[in-house]
């Protein structure tokens, strides 16, 4: 049988030689053909993770498997192509020949360098000077090096870094065109509502510990109702009546009621059937940012 | 391994501080040239006259190789150790390090791949200095109407062997302190440093010890061993010369102990230090 997993820690650990423990016993589990999203906020050890898969830093103890390799393994480098911080390219060099240098090194056909940056939309602009680039342009011949390799795993730190409103949008686009098909996506991030658009799965690091590894839908919770209504009382009733004091829980003034949002048109008829007044009534849904900020114990808008 | 040569070869054949070290090897040369050829012909020109301390012999084709050592050293060595700190030190600033790294190949072939490269580009920057000194002293001979006869292919051989073995070691130092400091600027710093200061100063204050007891001691210096091996590299229109405590054979294995040497504590560290 095929193995599923493409990324595979146990306790991976990083303690840096001034005590710093940057990454603390992470057990993470990436599956193959899905885009994962790592997400944390700055300084949370999600690059030291990184670096540590693609064979860049060692662990202090714990194991990894990386495309059925441990890391920094040649033939697990093979299969992978990363962008991991900012794109390492020569200035002097165009995009184009910068990455020549890179096919040459992964034994790779020149005529593939062609072919990522017309994925990428780079191809009117690969014979400048990489030292003249825009920083999306970095970016995008940052992502177009690390598929040169047409690799099953690629792993992106941060693509949308320094990136403007547009330029975010359109790595998203990319990001989410290359995740197509069998490939694994690796997608690290601190911006919550990139991950939810883009991943599959998400896990949730924070002061080097993984706290939560799910699905983004099972992060954010079971689909529910809420509920605003006079008297509120009144209402908290009719509905135990109707679904039981177990779904129901009141927070804010409102109840939220976790049942499927097709059922408003009865929660509708039998509150105003019991001369309730509704005030509000809507699917309710956690966001990524809620359930984000509850996890890694970070204080909303600080 | 031919895979990472080509690599190698590629991000670096028009690399701005390659061409500009060629550029500069060629003018210096063109220079010593210029000067000795105008001192030899002015004589007024130095020590009042009485006569000139340049021979026009000198100048001519069959002695351009000996000649030219003065101009690989210690400019050269030192033009080596900038290029050397640069082509490795620069890799960390600009982040191609971890690029290269994660590309398939392991680091030692990384690495060799890139003192192979090395290598080449000294030897382009020792055939630029010898082809340009052939023709200065081309130049000279047709100016003079001397006639030009070239030095023995033997002798040619081994000048360029000579000078490449120099700026090689040179280089490897620059490298070497590229790796381990993590940047080009201090590296190419501490080399120069090194090269033109340090090891002077070390050679004078341990030759006055005990009146020169531990003379030995400094005869195992990098540059004193290049010194050495240029000095070999003499005939008599060049006038007496004193002999070197440091026998050539001696010299060149030095050099090549430290070039191997620094090869492989440069090699260990990035094997074994985590890309950050």
């Amino acid at each position: 049988m095929e193995n599923t997993t493409i990324v595979e820690t146990h306790g991976l650990t990083k303690r840096y030689g001034s005590g710093v423990l940057a990454v603390d016993s992470i057990d993470m589990s990436v599956r193959r053909g899905e885009v994962y999203g790592f997400l944390g906020p700055n300084g949370a050890g999600k690059t030291t993770t990184l670096r540590m898969l693609v064979g860049l830093i060692r662990p202090t103890s714990g194991t990894a498997t990386v495309a059925g390799h441990t890391p920094g393994d040649p033939k697990g480098l093979g299969k992978i192509g990363s962008l991991i911080e900012s794109p390492g390219f020569y200035p002097y060099l165009s995009g184009r020949e910068n990455l020549r240098v890179i096919a040459d090194m992964a034994s790779v056909s020149q005529k593939r360098v062609d072919e990522v940056l017309d994925l990428v939309e780079l191809a009117s602009r690969a014979g400048r000077k990489f030292g003249t680039y825009s920083t999306g342009m970095k970016q995008r011949l940052g992502v177009a090096g690390a598929l040169l390799k047409d690799p099953e795993l690629l792993i992106l730190d941060e693509p949308t870094n320094g990136l403007d409103p547009q330029g975010m949008a359109e790595m998203r686009k990319l990001i989410k065109d290359i995740g197509q098909g069998d490939r694994t996506v690796l997608l690290s991030s601190h911006l919550l509502g990139e991950v939810e658009q883009i991943c599959d799965r998400v896990g949730v690091i924070s002061n080097g510990k993984l706290v939560k590894q799910s699905t983004v839908q099972d992060l954010l919770g079971e689909e529910g109702v809420l509920v605003r209504a006079q008297p509120i009382e009144q209402a908290h009733e009719v509905l135990t009546k109707m679904f039981g004091a177990d779904v129901i829980s009141r927070q804010d003034g409102a109840l939220h009621l976790k049942t499927k949002p097709s059922n408003s048109v009865d929660i509708n008829r039998q509150l105003v059937a019991a001369g309730i007044g509704v005030s509000e009534l809507r699917p309710f849904e956690r966001s990524l940012e809620e359930v984000f900020f509850q996890l890694t114990g970070e204080k909303q808008g600080s | 391994m031919i895979a990472t040569i080509k690599s190698e070869w590629r991000k670096s054949r028009f690399r701005p501080a390659f061409l500009v070290a060629s550029g500069i090897m060629a003018a210096i040369t063109v220079l010593v040239y210029g000067v000795n050829w105008y001192l030899a012909l002015h004589p007024t020109a130095t020590r009042g006259g009485d006569r000139a301390i340049v021979n026009i012999a000198t100048l001519y084709p069959d002695q351009f190789v000996n000649n030219v050592m003065g101009a690989a050293f210690p400019i050269g060595a030192a033009m080596a150790i900038v290029v050397g700190a640069l082509f490795a030190g620069s890799e960390y600033g600009w982040g191609t390090m971890k690029t290269m790294f994660t590309q398939g190949p392991g680091r030692l072939t990384v690495w060799v791949g890139r003192l192979v490269v090395f290598a080449a580009w000294m030897l382009i920057l020792t055939v630029v200095l010898f082809a340009v000194g052939a023709l200065s002293s081309v130049v000279v001979a047709l100016f003079q109407g001397h006639v030009i006869a070239g030095p023995a292919a033997f002798d040619l051989a081994k000048g360029m062997g000579a000078i490449w073995l120099i700026l090689m070691v040179n280089g490897t130092i620059g490298l070497a302190l590229g790796v381990l400091i993590r940047q080009p600027a201090a590296a190419l710093g501490i080399g120069l440093t090194y090269v033109l200061a340090v090891e002077l100063l070390a050679v004078r204050i341990i030759n006055l010890i005990n009146n020169g007891q531990y003379k030995n001691v400094t005869e195992q210096f990098v540059n004193q061993n290049a010194t050495a091996l240029t000095q070999s590299f003499t005939s008599p229109v060049f006038g007496a010369s004193v002999p070197s405590p440091i026998s050539a054979d001696h010299a060149v294995l030095v050099l090549f102990a430290y070039g191997i040497g620094l090869a492989i504590v440069a090699a260990a560290a990035l094997r074994l230090r985590d890309v950050t």
